[in-house]
């Protein structure tokens, strides 16, 4: 069968080729960090992790598996009892031999970061709350350490010029910078995105992506806690952390549009949204709990990207193209991928039996294997492109107007507090569509 | 090919077409719509009878116990609601298989058993995940054979790599659907454990004489990007479901009058927050 055939040949081997042409920008000199020590025990690569929760503590977890010789060195979190819950867990981790971190590697507040890099550590995994990456990313980047960076990469358009600048410099240090956009190193969308690129589909002209889910978790404020303690422990719903649903989540939504499109920024954007069943506590912070974003390219193709987070509602988190020869389905979860032409005949399918794919464990296991090759791989150049298309849509919706992605880059307006520090902090104003407008 | 090959069979007679079997009991879940049918399962190779749910737990059972949908209607009691639940999963945990009328997928053994607890607590009866000699009972009254296997069962070789309604393949011989194929289905095993029997939807062959319950595995949730793993939802188990059990053919602890009694109070300083995740 036709169908058959077109996915024989789809295997790992073609899925690295794919994301080495990707991502793969230069090649250097076999690093120092590649030897090895005599006996063939790897050298040790120490790392250092920046943000301690679940995610972070995961993307640990995943180095330490990607590569024998990572050592967890250091360790940096806004609040220490985060860092220290993150390291207890990994008491009981098969790799625990390899969690060094004593207790003067373990640094807190907000300047904590620095530290961290300065530690003696090759790579760090930056994982904190968005609105701390770009500062994170400067840092990491000027110290000359290798990068996985957890997405959003920034929540505002300052941000944005900064992490820009941040992939600049990174490339002239030829420094590793994984970006967190995990889809990328997903074998069956590394597949998918490959046959579009073939053609098979025509030419893309619309895509539509969804991310419908449930409302993220709250903490209740307890005594002691500052306002800005308060806001940074629930950062989710806060749009200064955040970015807000749209940057934060959907954001994996935006990149895989991006990806269609082949990394190539809207020309603007309009688009809908609000706090409809959001309760009206100051956990829930300022954030919408949906959105309704149309993109549009110069030439006229557009995406569309709805995203909620509303309780006992419909849930689903898919992709759908439109191009000139047929229509193409992705559901990572699944997963089930496929092209059909206009009559339903199927042009291309994404095999069942294909081996497992772990996109979480792919970036670290494609980083480590970089770094130790002497190789370099950045995302920078998309990833920026990604995030923004998820700040310019909440722009659109906030702003309720037309949103050009000029407009939307050259925004000077800054989300971040007037100081870092844990004392009191305004509680921020939901954004009203007709009166918000994007500076 | 297939078709023609039986065609060129001399004509057997017609099946004969059996009414279908009515169920022991049917539990009525308080503060939903859903009735839970019940099925007889006979005694075998020294295993008490029992009685099995004719079909695989269904999303909306499982959503009205994992959102508290009973409890916001208005349908239950204080035992029923002091019951852990899990954390509300982050991703589409269906994987946009099918929801309304779908088996419920991707539940840890955990969230199996704390299933079953809130049943019971629902229903005063003592639901349970069967042992693998149940199981195994269950398959021996099933009928089913390799060669009947497709009429009985979702497998690789129709299901697309997705689950399928429930019940939309043809009932055993017990009257028990998607016993085989469809979703996995927790079990008890001899030594405590827990473990999957039937085979699912990403099984290309299932031999009811080869088959052995497959223990739990870390691998099932590997690619949970957090770390602690979720004890709730399996990342990599989107074919395993689940099927209660129960010995009692009577309740033998009617749960009080559904919303007659006040909910628990939560504890002083109970924070409502939960452990949903984001990725």
């Amino acid at each position: 069968m036709n169908s058959t055939e077109s996915t024989g040949g789809v295997s790992r081997r073609d899925f690295v080729a794919i994301s080495t042409a990707a991502g793969m920008a230069a090649f250097v000199a076999p690093s120092v960090l590649g030897a090895q020590v005599a006996g063939g025990e790897p050298k040790p690569l120490k790392i250092a992790l920046i943000g301690c929760g679940g995610r972070g503590s995961g993307a640990a977890a995943q180095a330490l598996k990607a590569d024998k010789g990572v050592i967890l060195w250091a360790v940096a979190d806004v609040f220490p009892d985060r860092m220290d819950a993150c390291l207890a867990q990994f008491a009981k981790h098969p790799a625990k031999d390899r969690v060094q971190v004593p207790a003067e590697r373990r640094f807190s507040g907000f300047d904590g970061y620095k530290k961290a890099i300065a530690s003696g550590v090759d790579v760090v995994l930056l994982c904190s709350a968005p609105h701390f990456r770009p500062m994170h990313l400067a840092e990491a980047v000027a110290a000359g350490k290798h990068i996985f960076c957890e997405k959003p990469m920034f929540v505002d358009a300052p941000g944005y010029r900064s992490v820009v600048e941040s992939v600049k410099a990174a490339k002239a240090k030829n420094i590793n910078l994984m970006s967190g956009f995990c889809w990328r190193r997903s074998a069956p969308e590394a597949a998918t995105f490959a046959e579009l690129e073939k053609g098979t589909l025509g030419v893309p002209m619309a895509y539509y992506g969804c991310y419908y889910t449930g409302p993220l978790g709250t903490k209740k404020r307890e005594q002691g806690w500052s306002d800005m303690e308060f806001q940074v422990r629930n950062w989710q719903h806060f749009t200064w952390l955040s970015g807000d649903q749209m940057v934060e989540q959907a954001v994996h939504s935006v990149d895989k549009m991006n990806w269609c499109f082949r990394n190539e920024p809207p020309k603007s954007a309009v688009g809908m949204g609000g706090r409809q069943l959001r309760e009206a506590i100051p956990e829930r912070g300022d954030v919408y709990d949906h959105f309704a974003i149309v993109y549009e390219w110069a030439d006229g193709r557009r995406g569309f990207l709805n995203c909620r987070q509303e309780p006992d509602c419909y849930f689903e988190n898919t992709d759908w193209i439109a191009g000139t020869k047929g229509q193409c389905f992705i559901n990572g979860w699944g997963p089930t991928h496929w092209m059909k032409d206009p009559s339903g005949k199927m042009l291309w399918e994404y095999p069942a039996d294909a081996p497992k794919s772990d996109m979480y464990q792919n970036e670290h296991n494609e980083l480590f294997k970089a770094i130790r090759d002497g190789k370099v791989i950045n995302d920078g150049d998309w990833m920026v492109v990604s995030c923004m298309m998820a700040v310019l849509g909440r722009m659109a919706a906030y702003s309720g107007q037309q949103v050009t992605w000029e407009q939307a880059t050259a925004s000077t307006e800054s989300l971040s507090p007037p100081q870092y520090l844990m004392g009191p902090l305004d509680m921020p104003v939901e954004k009203k569509p007709g009166q918000y407008k994007v500076s | 090919m297939l078709a023609a090959a039986a065609l060129a069979l001399p004509a057997a007679a017609p099946l004969p077409q059996t009414a279908p079997i009515a169920p022991a009991f049917a539990d009525k879940v308080a503060g939903t719509a859903i009735t839970v049918e019940m099925m007889k399962v006979p005694a075998c190779d020294g295993t008490a009878p029992f009685f099995a749910s004719r079909v695989e737990l269904s999303w909306e059972l499982f959503d009205a116990f994992l959102y508290h949908l009973d409890q916001k209607a208005g349908g239950s009691t204080a035992e029923s609601d002091a019951v852990t639940r899990p954390t509300k999963p982050y991703v589409s945990v269906d994987r946009g298989y099918g929801h309304q009328g779908w088996p419920a997928i991707s539940m840890s053994s955990k969230g199996a058993v704390q299933f079953c607890e809130w049943l019971s607590k629902k229903t005063g009866r003592t639901y349970r995940l069967p042992t693998v000699a149940e199981w195994q009972c269950m398959a021996k009254a099933s009928g089913v054979t390799s060669a009947t296997m497709v009429e009985h069962a979702w497998t690789a070789a129709d299901a697309k790599n997705a689950s399928h309604k429930l019940g939309s393949k043809k009932a055993d011989a017990a009257g028990i659907a998607d016993l085989w194929g469809n979703a996995a289905e927790w079990c008890v095993a001899a030594d405590g454990g827990f473990c999957i029997m039937g085979g699912s939807f990403k099984d290309k062959v299932i031999d009811p004489a080869a088959m052995k319950p497959i223990p739990e595995t870390e691998d099932w949730n590997e690619s949970d990007p957090q770390f602690p793993k979720s004890v709730w939802w399996l990342v990599d188990g989107p074919y395993i479901g689940m099927r209660v059990v129960t010995n009692d053919a009577v309740p033998t602890n009617p749960p009080a009058k559904a919303g007659t009694q006040p909910a628990a109070p939560a504890p002083a300083g109970a924070a409502p927050a939960s452990t949903e995740k984001t990725k």
